[in-house]
């Protein structure tokens, strides 16, 4: 069996050779293939699960054999969920404060990280470090305290107090910061002898060299803020302000049983996240990716 | 050094050492204070948001926890009250085993997994951008969303249990019974957490450069070799950053378990920020739930000085 190959080394029959290693490459590929693939199908499942669910109704919910289409699909289930509670409201509010948290945090992460990078002031190294340390103060270790202080402001059960605290986060700042590093002095230098604006450098010039930097910012904040639950559970308990995971607890908690109208929600409020991440996808992968390590 | 810098100091220390230059020395300090002004003046913004909502709470946080305080009555100084009667209140002990079982066991597995999915994106692989997105899509999925997804499928008649069938298993009551309902939370933790340390992986094996894979390969070295001596080697440092990233995510964990089991069944899956919470704002115990919040603090800083230490490594010269 093994003459082959040493035949044709000794005829220096390279194509057969090269032949043969595409072949074990290719086979190598397939089983890999395969293999992600069979993973592939466990990581979409719920997706598919939640998606065919709410296309079913109560009576053939858990029918067996397992019915993998419903057919006629029942999209009635949608419309009963939507105004079973104010959906459309909670949506507008977390589409709101995921925007506006987003947005603040990509204008103040980034001054933060050009003041960090490209001005020399006594105390730099020690702010830098401080910032850096506010990632050991995570939401769940400060929550009690901050509630009281947002009480003292009087701001629960207002949009202030759902954005404010997250104007601008640590984690944030850092990644700028690492991404400026890499802009020469000298651009900035050149603009200043042409008599351009401090403010106006960093916007005509600094912003836009940073755009990778800022998209991926983006998308990881606007995850995050979309993802928020904790925070508001704590401090809002107006049903005008509720955002929707709060919206989304709720009505599991009221309607528990009702899982076409549950799945269906389910589906809405993944649907968001879904379209940005098809929209943006190498944004939403190297805003993952930017949270590793920078070599 | 930088130029400026040095300036800077110079017309500090020296200002009229050549008076003939002085005007010009003096316009160039003023600018460059002016320009050192500017960059103070951006980063306050971030200061005062990061002072008053991260560092003051945190200093709150330390008082409250030597208090008593029930939102109704004025805080009344207890000493190490709460940290005593925490240390000895099982339902507490409980919680900190729980969230233990839970880092533990949903940090482990992750690593190997993640790893493993993106050395096998990192070779040539049939449709891999559609694989790829495919895998990465439990990131995507909201927290709540995810809860109540899984819940509907973890039901005793539900898909996994079908599922479950097919391979011959009776059904499990997941999340009714105390002995498997952490265990099907802590599944779905590696299920969300797998794709997201994947990419971190993928990043970090695409920065090895591929001349030590050619050197390998011309030494002889097989794929085993290349991985074990190349590879892991090389991806230390991105490891124990996925380790140390994964452990302060699974140290948070709270909406899943919220929602899914509000902690129970007979506690089994309350870990400690749930605690935490239902401490605060269920049974109004402020300077207790504190107290509770110090101890995750210390648990949490101990792995952030580690990430911290990893992001500003090689920077001391600086």
């Amino acid at each position: 069996m093994t003459a082959a190959p040493r035949e044709a080394v000794r005829r220096g029959n390279a194509s057969r050779l090269g032949w043969m290693r595409r072949a074990m490459r290719r086979r190598a590929a397939i089983v890999a293939s395969a293999v992600l693939a069979a993973i592939a199908c466990v990581t979409l499942l719920p997706f598919y699960w939640m998606l065919s669910s709410s296309l079913r109704t109560m009576e053939t919910m858990f029918r067996l054999p397992i019915q993998w289409m419903p057919w006629p699909p029942n999209w009635q289930a949608y419309a009963l969920a939507w105004h079973a509670q104010d959906f459309t409201r909670y949506f507008l509010n977390s589409g709101f404060v995921a925007v506006a948290i987003t947005l603040s945090n990509l204008l103040l992460c980034s001054l933060a990280g050009y003041s960090l990078t490209k001005f020399h002031y006594r105390g730099r190294g020690v702010t830098f470090l401080a910032i850096l340390s506010t990632m050991m103060l995570p939401l769940e270790v400060t929550m009690v305290p901050l509630f009281l202080i947002i009480k003292r402001l009087d701001w629960a059960n207002t949009y202030q107090g759902l954005i404010v605290p997250f104007l601008v986060d640590g984690f944030g700042v850092f990644l700028m910061r690492q991404y400026m590093m890499s802009i020469p002095k000298d651009l900035i230098d050149s603009a200043r002898i042409d008599g351009a604006s401090e403010f106006r450098i960093f916007w005509m010039i600094i912003l836009p060299l940073c755009k990778p930097a800022l998209v991926a910012l983006a998308v990881f904040t606007f995850r995050e803020a979309w993802d928020m639950y904790i925070w508001p559970l704590i401090i809002i308990t107006k049903d005008s302000l509720r955002t929707l995971p709060l919206g989304i607890s709720l009505f599991m908690s009221s309607y528990g049983t009702s899982w076409d109208q549950l799945m269906a929600i389910a589906v809405l409020g993944t649907l968001p996240m879904i379209l940005l991440f098809f929209f943006l996808q190498r944004a939403f992968i190297q805003g993952i990716a930017a949270t590793g390590l920078k070599e | 050094m930088y130029p400026e810098a040095r300036a800077v100091k110079l017309a500090w220390t020296l200002p009229t050492v050549r008076p003939g230059r002085s005007i010009a020395r003096r316009g160039r300090w003023n600018l460059a204070r002016r320009q050192a002004a500017f960059g103070v003046a951006i980063i306050l913004p971030t200061l005062a948001v990061l002072a008053v909502f991260r560092f003051l709470p945190m200093l709150q946080a330390l008082y409250l926890s030597v208090t008593a305080y029930d939102l109704v009555h004025p805080p009344r100084f207890v000493g190490w009250a709460n940290f005593v009667s925490l240390l000895h209140d099982p339902l507490f002990l409980k919680s900190a085993r729980v969230s233990v079982t839970y880092v533990v066991c949903s940090v482990v597995p992750v690593l190997p997994l993640s790893l493993g999915l993106a050395v096998l994106f990192n070779q040539s692989v049939f449709v891999k951008n559609v694989l790829r997105s495919a895998i990465f899509m439990p990131v995507v999925m909201p927290a709540v969303v995810m809860a109540v997804v899984w819940t509907f499928m973890y039901q005793q008649d539900g898909v996994v249990n079908t599922l479950l069938g097919f391979l011959g298993i009776d059904p499990i009551p997941w999340l009714r019974s105390s002995a498997t309902a952490l265990w099907a939370v802590i599944l779905i933790g590696i299920w969300r957490a797998t794709p997201y340390y994947m990419v971190i992986f993928l990043a970090g094996l695409q920065a090895i450069p591929a001349d030590y894979y050619d050197a390998a390969k011309i030494d002889g070295a097989g794929r085993w070799g290349t991985f074990r001596y190349i590879t892991l080697p090389l991806l230390k440092p991105t490891m124990l950053l996925v380790i140390v990233m994964n452990v302060i995510v699974a140290m948070k964990v709270f909406a899943v378990p919220m929602i899914m089991t509000g902690g129970g069944p007979a506690d089994s899956t309350r870990v400690l920020p749930l605690f935490i919470y239902q401490t605060a704002f269920e049974f109004f115990d402020m300077g207790r739930a504190a107290a509770m919040s110090v101890f995750l603090f210390v648990a949490v800083m101990v792995f952030s000085f580690v990430q911290v230490r990893l992001f500003t490594r090689g920077e001391e010269s600086r």
